[in-house]
């Protein structure tokens, strides 16, 4: 869900811009040429993705608050360090990509300040597995393994991305995951081979974290929520694949692996297709799935608390190296 | 006084092993503790930057504190891990005011965590680590002096990192200044601890564990940071408690719960 | 006027360039030139360090605009402990062996960057 926006602001793409600049940009999108920041680009492009990316970026942020809570407890200093690395790589990633789209928000005249803003009163939304709880240990290896394995899969899908600031800051980001999986599947594996009670916590957080990594890609269509645009997306060659196609990929690629550790997934009907070469399994509620987005998920309102706790306590911090005089109130 | 070179020469001399020992032991718990606090720190620094960057330094910190358990462990002690997770805070030896939280709050609840007191400790705690590695590098013990120099390696930066905090806020607004002033009058009454060697000063110079003596490493240390801080001529107090005499308060429990939970869950099992 | 302007010394100014060989690559240094300002800087950077490569553009800079490091600093802050294999793949490579006992691999860069392509649904 890295790649799926919930609505576009900018609406269709305005017959009035210019359609002889519009038909070159489609041109060299087709060509396979980046656009940056500076280029002109229609303006259903630019909102498309800010959307996209602030999203992206400030999940990353927010993304960091779960794994953190078991940063200081993690029961190894090999652990802790390797936690460690691994939460500071997300702020690191979310640093990237607010970046990305800070600097395509600045002909707005909108920056930093205004996403952490648009977060704290709900108006930008992060991704639905970080308003969950994480209650063991073993979400942090779940976490680890499978949240980022499906972020990897739906970030290594842009990687060609049209936009070459955000192509890069992918780039970036997917060297980093390989240490971000192989971190969180030596967690998982310690305790896969572990006591009986290791191996309990690890399917229970498997089962527990089994309808959010599903919900992760997003809805299969529109009808879904009535609100999915991966097309546009697609049309102009940010992402490659849908929805659908994604979750098929993760499932594909790591349910394998779970079963080869002996785990299972809470799912009576999940079955391979071998004829439509697909995965079936039961569709997760996705009124729920509504909700969790709308900061209405069990860990929306505290994790949303930490970052306006860091945004007032730190007000200080930021009223005293700026550049410009401080206006007392 | 001769030189100790190698590990199995220490373990010959119980004197000097007992003091080596001591010596690390404080460093290494100090450390740990530093880490743990920087860790609560993640996610909650003044932007995005500065938590990457911090992030950075409390790991390397985290990465000194195994690197000196592991030293310990091969002086006999008990694997890095145990020390790290299983001792009681009562045979801790790190500085209380290096176990004092970073704020109200714990670090999931409410974290209503203090910048200025980051910065002016750490900034105190990076000078004093300094001044302490030189002196063991220094000395005459190899297995010990070894280790401070590896240490020394990537400290510099930690350090000028909060140097460099410090610095720029004092001399920013006024409220930035009061708020700094405020956390150095407060370590002022509670770091004493942090700049002692508890009583072994005397032992870590007799045996060369130390190049320097107590009083003049703590005296280095006065001048370097009333160099950049306005800070009183005297040495602080341990008006919070003595650390370094294993005298702590429930700071370092509540750390030390937090920090072993998942370890003291199964302390057999392999995580 | 001061002595440096009286000889038009203050014409030699000095650029660091930068330029892309291409849209995916990140800006890597060049060399550095004397202009006077940027415009002619930009104007002899092509000239001068591109005519033998292609670039998909070019960035330059005055170097007095740079804060680099001074020697002090080089030597002082660029020194890291070799004991950071937590944070990299090299401390998770006996999870290779652990898979393969499961008969699944090892989701190493070659994988993960190959799933880039992804079946059509
Ligand atoms: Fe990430
Ligand atoms: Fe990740």
């Amino acid at each position: 869900m890295y790649n799926f926006i919930e609505h576009v602001n900018g609406s269709e793409p305005e017959a009035v811009e210019d359609e002889a600049k519009y038909a070159q940009f489609m041109e060299r999108i087709e060509n396979g040429e980046k656009i940056e920041a500076d280029d002109w680009m229609p303006e259903e492009y630019r909102q498309t993705l800010i959307k996209l990316i602030s999203m992206h970026g400030i999940s990353e942020i927010m993304g960091a608050l779960p794994e953190k809570e078991w940063v200081p407890k993690a029961p190894t200093l090999y652990r802790k360090l390797g936690i460690m690395a691994k939460v500071q790589d997300e702020m690191g990633h979310g640093q990237l990509l607010l970046r990305v789209a800070e600097d395509l928000m600045a002909p707005y005249g909108r920056s930093r300040e205004d996403l952490m803003m648009d977060l704290l009163s709900g108006d930008l939304k992060f991704h639905n597995v970080f308003h969950m709880e994480t209650r063991t240990w073993a979400d942090a290896g779940v976490i680890g393994w499978l949240v980022d394995g499906a972020a990897i899969i739906s970030q290594t899908n842009m990687l060609d991305a049209s936009y070459g600031p955000y192509q890069r800051a992918l780039q970036r980001i997917c060297a980093e995951e390989v240490f971000h999986a192989q971190h969180g599947e030596a967690i998982v594996m310690a305790l896969a081979e572990g006591t009986p009670e290791q191996k309990a916590m690890l399917q229970e957080a498997v089962d527990r974290w089994w309808p959010s990594l599903l919900m992760f890609f997003g809805p299969g269509s529109a009808e879904t929520t009535g609100s999915s645009k991966q097309e546009v997306t697609t049309k102009y060659k940010i992402r490659k694949s849908s929805n659908e196609e994604l979750r098929q990929a993760f499932l594909d690629k790591y349910l394998p692996r779970v079963f080869s550790l002996g785990l299972t997934i809470p799912d009576d009907t999940l079955r391979y297709d071998e004829e439509k070469e697909q995965w079936e399994y039961e569709q997760p509620d996705w009124n729920e799935f509504k909700q969790i987005i709308k900061n209405n998920g069990p860990r929306s309102a505290e994790r949303l608390r930490l970052r306006e706790l860091a945004y007032e306590n730190n007000r200080w911090v930021r009223r005293a190296l700026s550049n410009e005089p401080v206006v007392q109130a | 006084m001769t030189s100790i070179d190698t590990v199995e020469a220490l373990l010959e001399n119980n004197e000097a092993l007992q003091a080596a020992k001591t010596f690390l032991f404080q460093l290494a718990d100090d450390d740990y503790i530093t880490s743990f606090r920087g860790s609560e720190w993640l996610g909650l620094a003044p932007h995005i930057e500065e938590d990457v960057a911090f992030s950075s330094i409390t790991q390397n910190t985290m990465g000194h504190a195994v690197l000196v358990y592991q030293t310990l462990e091969a002086l006999g002690e008990a694997e890095a891990d145990k020390l790290a997770h299983a001792r009681p805070a009562g045979e801790r030896l790190s500085s209380v005011y290096l176990e004092k939280p970073n704020g109200p709050g714990t670090y999931l609840d409410e974290p209503h965590y203090d910048w200025a007191l980051a910065v002016i400790r750490l900034y105190l705690y990076e000078t004093w680590k300094k001044i302490r590695l030189q002196t063991a590098a220094r000395g005459s013990i190899r297995p010990v002096a070894a280790a401070a120099e590896k240490i020394l390696m990537e400290q510099p930066y930690h350090l000028a990192h909060w140097k460099m905090w410090a610095v720029q806020l004092l001399d920013s607004t006024p409220e930035a200044k009061e708020r700094l002033e405020e956390r150095i009058a407060e370590a002022w009454r509670e770091a004493g601890d942090m700049i002692s060697f508890g009583g072994h000063g005397q032992t870590f110079l007799e045996n060369g564990v130390t190049a320097d003596s107590e009083e003049a490493l703590q005296l280095r240390w006065l001048e370097e940071v009333r160099s950049v801080l306005p800070a009183p001529a005297e040495l602080p107090l341990k008006e919070a408690g003595d650390g370094r005499r294993k005298e702590h308060g429930s700071d370092l429990d509540q750390a030390l719960k937090t920090c072993s939970e998942v370890f003291t869950s199964d302390r057999e099992a392999v995580w | 006027m001061t002595e440096e302007n009286r000889n038009g010394s203050s014409f030699y100014q000095v650029y660091e360039v930068f330029s892309k060989k291409s849209a995916s690559a990140s800006f890597q240094l060049q060399f550095s030139l004397l202009a006077p300002n940027e415009e002619m800087a930009m104007m002899m950077a092509q000239e001068n360090f591109m005519r033998r490569e292609k670039v998909v553009d070019i960035w330059v800079v005055r170097r007095d605009h740079i804060r680099g490091m001074n020697p002090e600093e080089r030597e002082m802050w660029t020194n890291r402990l070799d004991n950071k294999e937590y944070r990299t793949t090299k401390g998770y490579g006996y999870l290779r062996r652990k898979w393969r006992e499961k008969e699944q691999d090892m989701l190493d860069e070659k994988e993960i960057l190959s799933w880039k392509e992804v079946k059509k649904g």
